[in-house]
């Protein structure tokens, strides 16, 4: 199955193509979304919508790392407009044959598959969904 | 022409249990995914005449997959496979674009009687 | 056909052992961390083991597999229903579920397992309040010769299989020398066709039967004619292949080689078809054939032929009738007006052999909810949903414009159902929209007034959302205008300037566009009224005016649901027996009126009723003994807040939950309905004398005025309706009663809040004279200190789409000239969350 590929600090980490609707380059400033928890950039405008964007490296609970994001990946999520701040997009790939993860399973996790001799992390577009709603429903 | 089928089940048990039972229909099964987002991709890819959906599956259900599907392509025929007990899912689906349904365990004169009745026009 | 299971056996053993182990491992994860995933996961696994045993007819194993589904899902709902004895009762159950698949593996029969089934069996009726469900398990034998089966189970061929048995009623002799003649004639084409001709589900299990036999010849030569009758029965094709003679009727041919005609054909192929035998020939042709034929020679409209004949219980005599006039319409070519809303009678039946009615049910619903409009319906659609159905009959009356050709044709391919009559019922009058309460409103149908065209509401909120994209890009030419050299600044401001004129105005037509009058929804109300009144045995006289005020299609949308519910609600609860009414000295009747008057900016919709009124006494206790309320602070309330207690979830009795339109609709979701399209939702009631409910309505897609204010380096709006005032004054200077600062406003000194502390937003910290805004809070006034005033703004308010809706304090975010999205904040909500 095609997956976008894309990059927090080092890692990579992969999205079916079909959940994602497209890439862009996020805007200057984020407006601030109110009482939102930490992981939460803002929202941006796009063509109009306004989409929620959500930092990849601290919804995952990533180590801060010192590459500023430079894309936000955006998911196919039905009026759910979300966006994921990555460090970057490196391209589209076919991944074959995921394997559970090592360690810990988080529902945003899908988990693990090689590409190019190397290890991707491919994510689970409703577990990412379900994690940015938790970060909500337990901030209260 | 056979009519091309796209069975998508999480059990291979099911799938090959349905992929027999088109077989002996005179459908050809063009292709087999094991859960909705896969099923989406794949109706993208081969546009079957036909897709026959279950419900229960990881990753995307498959009631998430027909809609995603039937926005993708309004005229899709999906048939949903269900237990008993699923009537509200199945009504779900059926909001959702599917177009008739089947029921667990399925006898394949069933299976084969819904499926051309739903084929039964353009 | 029977399916030889044993080749499965080897992959059923293998696959359930998977999904048992990863079972077995779930939970233990689950126990240990909990994780949502793990159960959902869970229910996969033993969802899966259920219908793989059942497949295999191997009942012990699907029976508990069933259970530990019935379990998992039970703790799906409720996550605190997971206790360690529950955990360790799941184990026994996948160990004894691994035991079950070893003994198969082994050929030897599963353990029945039946202590371990009475512990699950307890614990299930304990957790979902119901006894274990029955499971289903397929009656799998070894491999039986083919054909061999025809008819052994009288249940499958009515359910439309076709072949063998489905004839049974019908059918008869044909049938079964056809079933076997289907299969045995066997390759692709023979059972293909043979079971297309299962459309014989319908009733003419004939039409199937015969194929078997015709398949190979028929295939060509049927074709054509074929197309005339439509895919479906093979009744009419019958006749057409083996030309006229057939026996049954020359009424077969007719429409056979009208080829088009649409209801008709079908209709007097129906009517033929109960006469079996003849049909041995159908032509079948396979499935394929007739499609293609379809697709070139006639219009999709009148593939419909199908028309599924009538079931055994109409007469002979009203079959010939139908057909006479069947043949009189097609010969004359006199069809009903295509383009004509007709109400039109109809009278199905579901299958008596059909698993699960209310589903084949609600698929009908669906498919006639998409030709038009769906005025009476019998059973309710909340009953059908449930599958209660006597005798499968199923009635309604639908206004649409399609005809009986496209009511039958809706149907053709919908298995298990009987389209017992198609009748034209009172004519009604067209009206000029046509409501579009379905969700997916892409109704196909014509209108005939001249002077209207029906838009699409999807297309309405394109216009919309692009037109203000339109104002958007508009105000960002102008910016960039401004950075350009003098010379040139003259000639684009004026082209900005016309751009502007031209888009406003446009924004005001697709404004307008999308106004619609009320009656849209209201006229729905008498019907609706009378129903709820016969069932209740209430009489009462519904009252209304003011229906053609126009509010916007999208708000219109949103109130169909609650105003229903509203209406029950008055009738339901509202309005006494005529019995006690006459002993309260009123009249026998009860009397509801729904009054829409125009005020202003906004829309008031009353709806009231002459009943008992509400007790808010009982409303306190209920909200009390469901723990949403202190009883001291209930017993503060006035009675007007204890009225709106009937809006919180729970206290708008669980019984309320109807069949209004399918959904449970409470008050609770009344109000949020009201609230989220920018209205507000009052109740009023005197005891004997009923009850008030007043909606205040905004008449256009929230554009709400705002004032923005700065806070740190972040923009937001404050609703001017909120707004009071707004002030200067040095925040350091300002006395404290405790924590908080005072401002000193008109007589009285109003608690301050810093606004970046309410959101969260970091700011300077402005000391000394900075601006403060006084709003109206829940409990009375609030002073906002905020950094900056910008301005007022009128714009275009974007409801909160997931997660943002889960916050408090937000009530919608909108976008700015410049681009910048701002949210609008609630004070009141911010203030107590």
């Amino acid at each position: 199955m095609r997956h976008v590929i894309f990059r927090v600090e080092k890692e990579r980490y992969g999205l079916p193509l079909s959940a994602v609707r497209e890439v862009v380059v996020p805007p200057e400033k984020f407006t601030r979304v109110p009482r939102a928890p930490p992981a939460i950039t803002g929202v941006m405008n796009l063509r109009g919508r306004v989409v929620t964007v959500v930092e990849l490296r601290q919804l995952l609970g990533l180590p801060d790392g010192a590459t500023p994001p430079s894309r936000v990946v955006l998911l196919d999520r039905g009026r759910r407009d979300l966006g994921l701040l990555v460090t970057d997009v490196d391209g589209i790939e076919a991944v074959e044959r995921v394997s559970t993860a090592p360690g810990k399973s988080t529902p945003a996790i899908r988990g693990v598959a090689r590409l190019g001799g190397l290890g991707v992390t491919v994510l689970d577009p409703e577990g990412l969904d379900a994690a940015v709603v938790a970060l909500f429903t337990h901030s209260k | 022409m056979a009519k091309r089928v796209l069975v998508v089940d999480d059990a291979i048990f099911m799938r090959n249990m349905i992929k027999d039972i088109f077989a002996s229909g005179g459908f050809e099964v063009v292709g087999e995914a094991a859960n909705g987002l896969e099923a989406v991709e794949k109706y993208k890819e081969l546009k079957p005449d036909l897709t026959t959906m279950d419900i229960v599956m990881p990753f995307k259900s498959g009631i998430e997959a027909t809609r995603e599907i039937i926005k993708h392509d309004s005229s899709a025929v999906v048939i949903m496979c269900s237990a008993l007990g699923q009537e509200s899912l199945v009504m779900e689906a059926i909001e959702a674009g599917a177009s008739d349904f089947i029921v667990k365990p399925f006898r394949a004169e069933d299976v084969l009687a819904v499926v051309k009745k739903v084929l039964g026009e353009a | 056909m029977t399916m030889d299971m044993s080749r499965y056996l080897g992959l059923f053993i293998s696959e359930a052992t998977e999904h048992l182990e990863a079972l077995g491992r779930d939970l233990v994860q689950l126990e240990r961390e909990g994780s949502s995933s793990a159960v959902d996961s869970m229910f996969r696994h033993a969802h899966s083991v259920k219908g793989m045993a059942s497949s295999m007819g191997f009942e012990p194993i699907a029976i508990v597999a069933h259970r530990v589904e019935d379990l998992v899902d039970a703790v799906r709902q409720d996550r605190g229903r997971l206790d360690r004895d529950l955990v360790d009762l799941l184990l026994s159950a996948s160990d004894t579920l691994l035991a079950q698949v070893r003994a198969v593996a082994e050929g030897r029969p599963p353990d029945d397992a039946s202590a371990l089934l009475a512990q699950l069996g307890v614990r299930v009726t304990a957790m979902t309040g119901h006894a274990p469900t029955a499971t289903r398990v397929a009656k799998v034998t070894v491999l039986k010769p083919e054909g061999s089966d025809n008819g052994e189970d009288p249940s499958s061929g009515s359910s439309g299989s076709g072949g063998a048995s489905g004839s049974g009623s019908s059918g008869t002799g044909g049938a079964s020398g056809s079933g076997s003649g289907s299969s045995g004639s066997g390759g692709a084409s023979g059972s293909g066709t043979g079971s297309s001709g299962s459309g014989g589900a319908s009733g003419s299990g004939t039409g199937s039967s015969g194929s078997g036999g015709a398949g190979s010849t028929g295939a060509t030569p049927s074709s054509t004619p074929e197309s005339g009758s439509g895919g479906g029965t093979s009744s009419g094709t019958s006749g057409s292949s083996t030309p006229a003679p057939d026996t049954s009727s020359g009424g077969t041919p007719g429409p056979g080689s009208q080829g088009t005609t649409p209801g008709n054909g079908s209709q007097a192929s129906g009517a033929v078809a109960p006469d079996a035998p003849a049909r041995l020939t159908a032509p079948e042709t396979g499935v394929g054939g007739v499609r293609e034929v379809l697709g070139i020679g006639a219009p999709p409209s009148s593939g419909n032929g199908m028309a599924s004949p009538a079931t055994p219980t109409v007469l002979p005599e009203t079959l010939v009738a139908d057909l006479g006039t069947a043949l009189k319409a097609a010969s004359t070519g006199v069809l009903p007006d295509d383009r004509a809303t007709q109400r039109w009678a109809v009278r199905l039946r579901i299958s008596p052999t059909c698993q699960v009615p209310g589903v084949r049910a609600f698929l009908v619903h669906k498919r006639l909810t998409t030709l038009g409009t769906l005025v009476d319906l019998r059973p309710a659609l909340e009953e059908l949903k449930a599958g209660r159905i006597p005798d499968g009959y199923i009635q309604l009356e639908l206004e649409t414009s399609v005809g009986e050709a496209g009511i039958q044709s809706s149907l053709k391919n919908v298995a298990e159902v009987d389209v017992v009559s198609v009748k034209l019922a009172v004519a009604v009058p067209v009206p000029v929209v046509v409501p579009t309460t379905t969700a997916e409103g892409g109704r196909a149908t014509g209108d005939s007034s001249a002077r209207t065209v029906r838009v699409r509401t999807e297309l309405l909120d394109y216009f919309l959302d692009t037109v203000g994209e339109l104002m958007l890009a508009t105000a960002r030419l102008r910016e960039v205008g401004k950075v350009l050299p003098e010379n040139v600044r003259p000639v684009l401001d004026e082209g900005v300037y016309r751009l502007h004129t031209l888009v406003k105005d446009l924004h005001d037509k697709v404004m307008s566009a999308r106004m619609t009058p009320l009656s849209l929804i209201t006229d729905r109300l008498p019907r609706a009224a009378r129903d709820i009144a016969r069932r209740k045995e209430r009489e009462v006289d519904l009252v209304i005016t003011g229906a053609e005020i126009e509010l916007d299609r999208a708000i219109l949308d949103e109130l169909a649901d609650p105003l229903l519910h509203l209406l029950r609600n008055c009738i339901d609860h509202g309005l006494e027996s005529p019995e006690e009414r006459i002993a309260a000295k009123k009249g026998p009747r009860g009397r509801v009126l729904v009054a829409v008057k125009r005020a202003r900016d906004r829309v008031i919709l009353e709806l009231e009723d002459d009943g008992r009124g509400m007790n808010p006494a009982k409303l306190k206790a209920a909200a009390v003994a469901r723990g949403l309320l202190p009883p001291e602070v209930a017993t503060r309330l006035t009675d007007r807040e204890a009225f709106m207690l009937s809006c919180l979830p729970g206290v708008s009795t669980a019984k309320d939950i109807t069949d209004i339109s399918g959904r449970g609709v409470g008050m609770d979701a009344v109000k949020r309905v009201v609230e989220s399209v920018g209205g507000t939702l009052e109740i009023d009631s005197e005891p004997g004398r009923g009850t008030r409910f007043t909606l205040r309505l905004p008449l256009t897609v929230a554009v709400v005025h705002l004032l923005l204010v700065e806070v740190g380096d972040e923009v937001f709006g404050l609703p001017i309706a909120k707004v009071v005032g707004a002030t200067e004054a040095d925040g350091d200077a300002l006395s404290r009663s405790r924590e908080t600062a005072l401002l000193p406003h008109g007589n009285s000194l109003l608690p301050v809040h810093a606004l970046d502390t309410l959101v969260g937003v970091p700011s300077p910290g402005l000391r000394g004279v900075r601006p403060f805004v006084v709003m109206e809070g829940d409990s009375g006034r609030v002073a906002l200190g905020v950094d900056r005033l910008l301005g007022q703004e009128e714009v275009v308010l974007k409801p909160l789409s997931r997660p943002l809706d889960l916050l408090p304090g937000l009530s919608g975010v909108t976008i700015l000239g410049s681009g910048r999205p701002v949210f609008i904040l609630d004070v009141p909500r911010l203030l107590s969350a």
